[in-house]
């Protein structure tokens, strides 16, 4: 099966960091909210780690923004300007994930280097970078050190305003670090978009490669 | 014409008042010079002083007043000829009294209290400066409301056996343990009171070196106490910041005490602050307004809900800028006594948990307050559930204890966002399972159109 080199290695450097990051941040996030109802280390402890990978996070973060802003793989997150056909894509690819996985259908997505991201995975992750990343990042901060801080969490409507926004968008993580790593394992074999992160190269399908499932 | 008159006249007395007032003074300091000059050195009395104490030197000696109190006229005279006092010697104060109307026929003070109000104008003439800053205190607010008990000079200081600051050697001599008796109590068993009941030891605080000895203030109502722990404990943010995460935002809005008091019940206060002016919201004096909205709020009178809550900040909020009015969250002791119950450092609250989980004690008691109009604060009960309530997160938007007063709702929301993760990928995955023979066949039939299209060409 051919293949194309679709995660340069910066990319993969930072997802495989941001990967391992965020389940860290999520198990010391619920550690710290769930103080008696997990007890998987110290409340004290796990408010130090957390403040510390969400630092090497924000670093990191940077690794991938600098990386796409210097390149022209830019264009995998350039949105699709017709919404029309943004949102025929996405429900034909909603359909497949739905309908035509099970039937052994072909994936109506095909992976080139400069659009490696379906229709759904494109508006999603343009979300999720563009905006709730970032905006984890700044809450958690401004949480970091509230009182250096006051000033702009004040303007937010205070410290319980930005500690909502940071929860709910742990809580969207939450969901979605059990959801990301299924849907990457229905590619045309399970482990093939795994391997993919780790080497840079995804084996194109052609015409006659089926779902994981068959 | 007639208010001319009346000008001219209210002129006139004031002149004439002015002009006893400065005869009163240049009375009291040529005795005082005279007294000074009477005694050459040590605690001599003047000749002057004890023929004064000739009478008032004996213990019974008292006078009926005209509600019928009994005024002691005793005077220990050598208390007072080691007092501070005995320098201006006994007419200094009681300049009023003549060898030609004393003992007076007729008693002038309706009663004790009376008397002693009276005599607080004398204390005022050599001691301005401590009177000024007494008449901003939450004591002479109390005394102005006409608070029966509310101290005034003599109440404090033993006016005949008054002695140098530096003399007071037993913190038992502290007069305010005479109306904060439990406070003094939890004092004295506190390390501050333990340190300084230690002989030659003056340097552990009294009453006076954090609440101040003329313009207390109530403790409740601003930073002067905090700022009096920090004064003497000055490294105490940089000791907290090696191991206490947020330690600047634990010292705003955690008081000393709710950790250095560990056997101390605690409770949540939520201030309302004016964020404009950048100051606690004061009741204006004569309009009293908190109580009544408070109550108007809480039609239950089960305590502020978080409705209730929103509804009274709306009421603050209404004649003025959009959001003026906001809540500020103070974790704090319950009681004026608890909080004298500071214990050794090695004995504070370090345990994070104590607070940041559900259900913490911190947090099962709330109350809502203003600053008062004599200064302290008055408080209105609010119910457990407007920390933990999604509808409060605006109105108590600032206060918020990780763990302690997390939101019901986003903890339905994480358990339903844990649930789906699980869901949607067991749920694809039976799908799956369901339609394996489904797809079985479809596959079956794709392979063999394969096949004949395969062949189809040969």
């Amino acid at each position: 099966m051919p293949s194309i080199y679709v995660h340069p290695l910066p990319v993969r450097i930072w997802h495989w960091i941001n990967a391992f990051g965020f389940v860290a941040m999520i198990a010391t996030g619920v550690q710290i909210r769930y103080v008696g109802l997990i007890d998987l280390m110290s409340f004290k402890t796990a408010v130090v780690l957390h403040n510390w990978i969400g630092f090497v996070l924000i670093g990191n973060f940077f690794i991938w923004f600098l990386f796409y802003l210097f390149s022209d793989k830019i264009k995998v997150y350039h949105p699709e300007l017709s919404p029309a056909k943004h949102f025929r894509a996405s429900f034909r690819q909603l359909k497949y994930y739905g309908y035509g996985i099970f039937k052994g259908e072909p994936n109506p997505h095909h992976i080139s280097v400069y659009q490696k991201f379906n229709a759904m995975q494109s508006m999603t992750y343009q979300v999720i970078m563009l905006l709730l990343v970032p905006l984890q990042f700044y809450t958690g901060v401004l949480l970091w050190d509230v009182k250096r801080f006051s000033g702009m969490i004040d303007v937010l409507g205070g410290v319980r305003v930005v500690d909502t926004i940071h929860v709910l968008i742990f809580i969207f993580f939450t969901g979605f670090i059990f959801i990301h790593p299924y849907l990457a394992s229905l590619g045309h074999t399970r482990t093939a978009h795994f391997k993919a992160m780790f080497t840079g190269y995804e084996e194109v399908e052609d015409e006659t490669s089926r779902s994981p499932f068959q | 014409m007639a208010i001319c008159r009346s000008k001219a006249s209210m002129i006139g007395t004031k002149f004439h008042a002015d002009l006893v007032m400065a005869a009163k003074l240049a009375l009291v300091v040529l005795l005082a010079v005279t007294n000074l000059t009477a005694r050459a050195a040590g605690n001599a009395l003047s000749e002057l002083d004890k023929q004064c104490l000739s009478c008032h030197s004996a213990k019974e000696l008292a006078k009926k007043l005209a509600n019928g109190e009994t005024l002691t006229l005793h005077v220990p005279a050598q208390e007072f000829a080691q007092s501070v006092h005995n320098m201006i010697g006994c007419a200094g104060c009681h300049a009023d009294v003549t060898l030609n109307d004393h003992p007076p026929g007729k008693t002038k003070a309706a009663g004790t209290r009376e008397y002693t109000l009276a005599l607080t104008e004398v204390c005022r003439s050599c001691h301005a400066d401590k009177f000024k800053l007494y008449e901003g205190s939450i004591h002479a607010a109390l005394l102005r409301d006409g608070n029966p008990i509310a101290p005034v000079c003599t109440d404090c200081h033993r006016p005949h056996a008054v002695r140098a600051k530096a003399a007071r050697e037993s913190i038992a001599d502290v007069p305010c343990r005479n109306c904060h008796g439990s406070i003094y109590d939890a004092y004295a068993e506190s390390v501050h009171g333990k340190a300084r009941s230690k002989p030659g030891n003056t340097s552990a605080p009294i009453c006076a070196d954090c609440h101040r000895a003329h313009d207390v203030s109530a403790a409740g109502a601003g930073d002067h106490v905090k700022d009096a722990c920090l004064a003497c404990h000055q490294g105490a943010l940089a000791s907290h910041q090696t191991w206490l995460p947020n330690a600047a935002r634990h010292f705003e809005a955690v008081s000393c005490p709710a950790c250095h008091a560990p056997a101390a019940k605690r409770k949540v206060d939520l201030r309302l602050y004016d964020s404009v002016a950048q100051q606690r919201v004061a009741e204006k004096a004569g309009v009293p307004q908190f109580e009544s909205r408070a109550r108007s709020a809480d039609a239950k009178g089960a305590g502020l809900d978080a409705m209730a809550l929103q509804s009274l900040l709306r009421e603050f909020n209404r004649d003025g800028i959009d959001n003026r009015t906001t809540l500020r969250g103070r974790l704090e002791v319950s009681t004026g006594a608890e909080a004298h119950q500071l214990a050794a450092a090695p004995q504070a609250i370090q345990d994070c948990t104590k607070c940041h989980r559900q259900g913490a004690d911190p947090f099962q008691s709330v109350t809502v307050s203003i600053v008062g109009p004599d200064g302290r604060p008055l408080r209105y009960g609010a119910q457990q559930e407007v920390l933990n309530s999604m509808i409060s997160v605006d109105s108590v938007g600032g206060f918020y204890a990780i763990g302690g007063t997390r939101i019901k709702l986003l903890d339905m929301l994480f358990a339903l966002a844990l649930l789906s993760g699980i869901a949607v990928p067991a749920g694809h995955l039976t799908l799956n399972w369901l339609f394996r023979r489904y797809a079985k066949k479809i596959r079956e039939q794709d392979a063999a159109t394969r096949s004949t299209g395969a062949e189809a060409p040969k």
